[in-house]
């Protein structure tokens, strides 16, 4: 009899708090579900057995992980607020007679009862769900293959343990919340007296430059090689940045306009800029951490969209040709060797190559300083903004390209830079000082591998040279030195299948000798291309999926609190004289403000980090910035319809709170 | 000259799906004169707050009108309602209704910056009212700083700054400590020997003996009223003793 009073009470609760509890509730549920679904794929048997199933299954087992640890920040952050609003009531019923232990108990019935529920329909969801996401991932991934309808018992094991974890460390948390408190203080719940912040001017400042050095970070960075390194530095700066800058920086722009008496005592600005200040100072953090995520799902979806929409841009700046032979190590001989091996294959299937690049080169990396090209290793490590490939081609061989006769002296070449600027008349390396003879607009061998560092193509006098070069750089790098290179790429009539039997042939009993040499086609590695970005841009889709609700959630419940707190100011405001539409639009304003801080801070980072992201996608062989800025463009506004829906919806509510 | 006129005023509270119907006000008619200081007494449940909303224009009755200087408040549009609040009445409630967020000075200032008046003409009004209620140290402050008695001054000080025509006070005693009670009364009798009309609802006997009138009502009606004429603050309170008395144990009534 007794304990079902408890349960009865238990499940009332649950209903009164129905605004609260029931997002709550679809949270974790979906929280569920997304686990279920991730740890699901990752088990699959078939996935495992497919081209490129092993780097599909680390992301999944990394998403996983990521899932999870993600749901138990939102549900614990989220499970505060809620046993927050809460305390009067507990303090009720501590008045009422109800002793510490009965509100004990009726708070594990409604864990447990709340815990089975969204489980349950976590479950069901991610079962039903499954199928689906297991098809979109074959869809993304181009693997046309069916699989029957399973449910995995061990990945339901894993999201009822995990969530059942969950539930009860939230328990164990509201109960030490109601064992730790007075009734009196439960009664008074969250109202006390709040002191009005402080202006604090020195993290206002730290906080202005950390930003700004992040932003000048992301913005001057000119290389890719130094993007990668710069790129966690730059990304550290601006989140303290925007820490600082939500917490102090906008008390004491608020504080700046309080100071200013025409400005401050004027009927919109008034209430506005005081309540702001206050939701600021409780807010701050919320908000800065809100930025940060969406910043972070913004940056994940549109690189993982941009990669995976634009792989057949990457197949083409990867492989420009649909056949490129490169050997290293190379003789004459051995080219002659090659030379006989291709004409045969291609004899044998009847085909004549088009658009043939085919010259010998001598490639490493330098430190360029003005026309000097410094070799030191010292050097060269440390500055990884001025790392430069200098691509050393004999004349002869480029007269075979292009067709043309080129007369050089032994210290004259030709130059063609890609993605740096060569601004002098001499080039000096390896103590040898040339001078440029012409600075070419365009070479046809450039492979558009500029992505990384900058190219210099140097054509020079002939093979004579480049092999002088060669033993230079050999003696100063050692074992790092490059070796002499021979590159031939061409074009056939032929694509697909076709196309891939030529490029077996081809690598069949290919001469080796002493050479290293490798032989590719845009065709055998699409499919590997699209297991590896089809798997990202999944993994990137679910996490923007999990991190929006996140996000979401956390506005929604801010929004509701507040709603409670402030519906006592705005009745005072109408008492002492403030119409109907003057609270709705300092309302409006204020919440209007907290809403959208985060997401203009948000846009405003991506804005900035686009360069930056730009040439981080180049080591990935992506140059299509348009298409980067497309999709990046194309996820904020998606990011943006959803916040404004919510916040649509969160207005309302809170509306209807003041207003009660 | 008659400031407020309450001519028949009736309040029937329905529920919401129209079962029940509870009478707050049968049939109240009074009026006040300018200058006066008039106190309304009764037990709880009595209609006095209904009966304050409704000259508050926060609430409409179900018949009868009110009258302020020959305007009728239940005549002024929903729009202009918030703006005649702010320019002709002030509100003095018991549990103070300052604003945590703005400082004392800024929560006097409020119903002026909603009427958009200059920050110059604030700082002009607000010295002499502050110095008269001697909270000039406080004007800094916040008002979980300071004590019950000077939040409720601050109260006033916001009520008196727009010059209104009345000023209505809910249980302006009611949160506070008998000194404090004391200080706040005689504050209101200086503020309405100075002319302001003050209307106050109250069911303390020593804030209404502080009155120049009482009225005293009970089950939606006015039941009886007294005048303090010549007497004295003590001989008032013991009148009113008396009445309530009456009304307690059931009297007849009479004039």
């Amino acid at each position: 009899m007794t304990r079902f009073f408890y349960s009865k009470l238990a499940v009332e609760n649950i209903r009164k708090n129905a605004q609260t509890y029931l997002p709550y509730m679809l949270t974790s549920a979906a929280a569920v579900t997304m686990y279920y679904i991730m740890h699901a794929l990752s088990q699959n048997v078939g996935l495992g057995k497919m081209v490129g199933g092993t780097s599909i299954r680390m992301m999944l087992d990394f998403g996983t992980i990521i899932v999870g640890f993600f749901s138990v920040i939102f549900l614990l952050y989220t499970n505060s607020f809620l046993i927050k609003r809460r305390k009067k009531e507990f303090g009720l019923f501590n008045v009422l007679g109800l002793e510490k232990k009965h509100i004990a108990r009726i708070m594990t019935y409604e864990t447990m009862y709340i815990g089975v529920i969204s489980i349950a329909v976590g479950l069901v969801g991610g079962v039903v769900l499954s199928k689906l996401m297991f098809l979109l991932l074959l869809r993304l991934l181009r693997f046309d293959v069916q699989m029957g309808f399973e449910i995995s018992g061990s990945s339901m094991v894993m999201a009822l343990t995990l969530f059942g974890g969950i539930f009860f460390l939230t328990l164990l948390g509201n109960l030490r919340q109601i064992h730790l408190a007075k009734p009196i203080e439960l009664l008074k719940g969250g109202q006390v007296g709040e002191r009005e912040p402080k202006t604090k001017w020195l993290m206002t400042l730290f906080g202005l430059v950390t930003l700004g050095s992040g932003y000048y970070l992301a913005l001057t960075t000119e290389s890719p090689i130094a993007a990668l390194t710069m790129f966690f530095i730059a990304v550290m700066l601006v989140i303290v940045g925007t820490y600082l800058l939500f917490t102090s920086g906008s008390i004491t722009l608020l504080k700046l306009m309080r100071k200013n008496k025409r400005y401050y005592y004027k009927a919109n600005h008034f209430t506005t800029v005081s309540g702001l200040m206050y939701r600021m100072k409780r807010n701050a953090v919320g908000l800065a951490n809100i930025c940060i995520l969406s910043s972070m799902v913004l940056v994940t979806l549109s690189t993982t969209v941009s990669l995976y929409v634009g792989v057949e841009d990457v197949l083409k700046t990867r492989y420009p040709k649909d056949i490129t032979i490169s050997s290293h190590r190379v003789t004459d001989e051995y080219i002659a060797q090659l030379r006989t091996h291709v004409s045969g294959v291609l004899e044998k299937h009847g085909l004549e190559q088009t658009n043939v690049m085919d010259c010998r080169m001598l490639a490493f990396v330098a430190s360029q300083q003005g026309s000097d090209f410094i070799t030191d290793r010292s050097v060269v490590n440390g500055l990884p903004g001025r790392l430069r490939t200098l691509l050393f081609i004999p004349g002869e061989d480029y007269s075979r390209i292009t067709g043309k006769t080129l007369t050089l002296a032994e210290n004259e070449v030709l130059i063609y830079s890609e993605g740096a600027d060569f601004p002098s008349d001499t080039l000096t390396v390896l103590e040898r000082t040339f001078t440029v003879k012409e600075k070419l607009s365009q070479f046809a061998g450039a492979s558009n591998l500029a992505a990384i560092t900058g190219n210099h193509y140097v054509i020079v006098k002939d093979m004579g040279v480049v092999e002088a070069i060669y033993e230079a750089q050999a003696e100063v790098y050692g074992e790092y030195g490059s070796q002499l290179a021979h590159y031939w790429g061409f074009d056939l009539p032929v694509s697909g299948d076709e196309l891939v039997r030529v490029y077996r042939d081809l690598r069949a009993n290919i001469p080796e000798g002493d050479a290293s040499v490798v032989v590719e086609t845009a065709e055998t590695v699409r499919e590997a291309f699209y297991s590896l970005y089809g798997g990202m841009f999944f993994l990137g889709l679910f996490l923007g999926a999990l991190f929006i609700m996140g996000t979401v959630l956390i506005i929604y419940y801010k929004q509701i609190t507040e709603g409670y707190e402030d519906k006592q100011r705005f009745e005072i405001m109408q008492k002492v004289g403030m119409s109907n539409e003057e609270v709705k639009k300092s309302i409006q304003t204020q919440v209007l403000t907290v809403f959208f801080l985060p997401m203009i801070a948000s846009a405003v980072h991506i804005a900035v980090a686009f360069p930056f992201m730009t040439k981080l996608l180049g080591i990935f062989s992506l140059t299509n910035t348009a298409l980067f800025a497309w999709c990046t463009v194309g996820t904020l506004l998606i990011f943006t319809l959803f916040y404004a829906v919510v916040y649509t919806i969160t207005a309302r509510m809170y509306y209807k709170i003041v207003r009660r | 000259m008659k400031m407020l006129d309450v001519k028949n005023v009736k309040k029937v509270y329905t529920t919401r799906f129209g079962g029940n119907h509870v009478q707050a006000l049968s049939d109240v008619s009074f009026s006040v004169e300018k200058g006066e200081y008039v106190a309304i007494m009764g037990e709880s449940g009595s209609g006095k707050t209904t009966l304050l909303n409704i000259l508050a224009a926060l609430d409409k009755p179900t018949s009868g009108e009110v009258l302020l200087s020959g305007r009728s408040i239940g005549s002024i549009p929903q729009k202009e309602i918030a703006a005649f609040r702010r320019d002709n009445l002030g509100f003095v409630f018991q549990d103070f209704n300052l604003l945590d967020t703005f400082s004392i000075q800024d929560n006097i200032f409020l119903p002026l910056v909603l009427a958009r008046k200059s920050y110059e003409e604030m700082e002009i009004r607000i010295r002499p009212i502050a110095r008269k209620l001697g909270i000039e140290p406080i004007l800094a402050k916040y008002p979980y700083e300071v004590s019950g008695g000077e939040k409720q001054r601050t109260a006033i000080a916001r009520a008196l700054i727009t010059e209104p025509q009345l000023i209505l006070a809910d249980e302006p005693t009611g949160a506070l400590d008998s000194r404090s009670t004391d200080s706040l009364l005689r504050l209101f009798r200086d503020i309405n020997e100075e002319g302001q009309t003050i209307l106050m609802v109250t069911h303390s006997t020593k804030a209404a003996s502080f009155a120049k009138r009482v009225l005293f009502i009970k089950d939606g009606e006015i039941f009886h009223q007294l005048y303090k004429g010549v007497s004295s603050e003590e001989e008032m309170y013991q009148k009113i003793a008396d009445t309530l008395t009456m009304i307690a144990t059931g009297g007849a009534r009479r004039d």
